[in-house]
């Protein structure tokens, strides 16, 4: 299983607008994925409900996990969504 | 079975399209409405029966047989930080629909720039799986059935 590590940058929240963003692009992918705090079972990267329920806040290290063909690639976007601060979205 | 999603507030239902933010005018959370709630202080309920898997002061997130609703209160309202708003509930706490989770006063929400208009959503859920019952523009209660997600 791969994983990667993420520090939620300034102003960086996992609440709605951020969890869809991360949500929609994890939920592309075929395989199976989790996000959660270093040490504490993560949850299913897929579910929107499930990531803005842990409430991560900026400046949090995040832990996010992929097991499968292409995990790592996968987990490298999925990174640089997570530090992509909001403004950068729109 | 179709599960009965209820208004969380009193107000008027509003398309999502009249949402300003394009994250819940285009339904990139999911399919569902809009409620815009009276100008005064009002307690937001649980729309449906089922866990509190998401909490924050302006939001509630509630899971039940695989369904999950989502109910934003304002927009942008995160950089609020909870000002305004009170929790009666916590996170993993079970809920009966209708049940009292958030207090807080639109008036004043507004009166800070933000918009109050709410979204509540069918997360994660197809647009054809939800049936509005009742049309947008009627005033609603709280508690009032407003769609159901097959």
């Amino acid at each position: 299983m791969a994983e990667i590590t993420v520090v939620l940058p300034p102003g960086v929240g996992l609440h709605a607008r951020p969890a869809a963003l991360f949500v929609g692009a994890a939920a592309k992918s075929p395989l199976d994925v989790t996000i959660g705090r270093p040490g504490e079972p993560g949850v299913n990267a897929k579910s929107i409900l499930g990531v803005m329920g842990l409430g991560a806040k900026a400046g949090e290290e995040m832990v996010v996990t992929a097991e499968g063909d292409g995990a790592d690639d996968l987990l490298s976007s999925l990174k640089t969504i997570l530090e992509t601060p909001e403004g950068g979205h729109a | 079975m179709a599960l009965q999603v209820l208004s969380p507030m009193p107000g008027r239902v509003a398309n999502l399209s009249e949402v300003p933010d394009p994250m819940f005018a285009e339904a990139m959370l999911g399919p569902g409405l809009a409620i815009d709630p009276p100008r005064s202080p009002v307690t937001a309920v649980a729309p449906i029966s089922g866990t509190i898997a998401s909490l924050f002061p302006h939001a509630m997130g509630i899971e039940a047989d695989g369904y999950s609703v989502l109910v934003h209160l304002g927009l942008e309202t995160v950089q609020l930080n909870g000002e305004g708003f009170t929790l009666l509930k916590a996170k993993g706490d079970t809920v009966v629909a209708g049940e009292p989770v958030i207090e807080w006063d639109p008036s004043v929400i507004e009166a800070g720039g933000l918009p109050v208009i709410t979204p509540l959503i069918a997360i994660q859920a197809e647009a054809g799986q939800i049936t509005q019952l009742v049309p947008d523009g009627t005033q609603v209660e709280a508690g009032t059935a407003v769609f159901e997600i097959a």
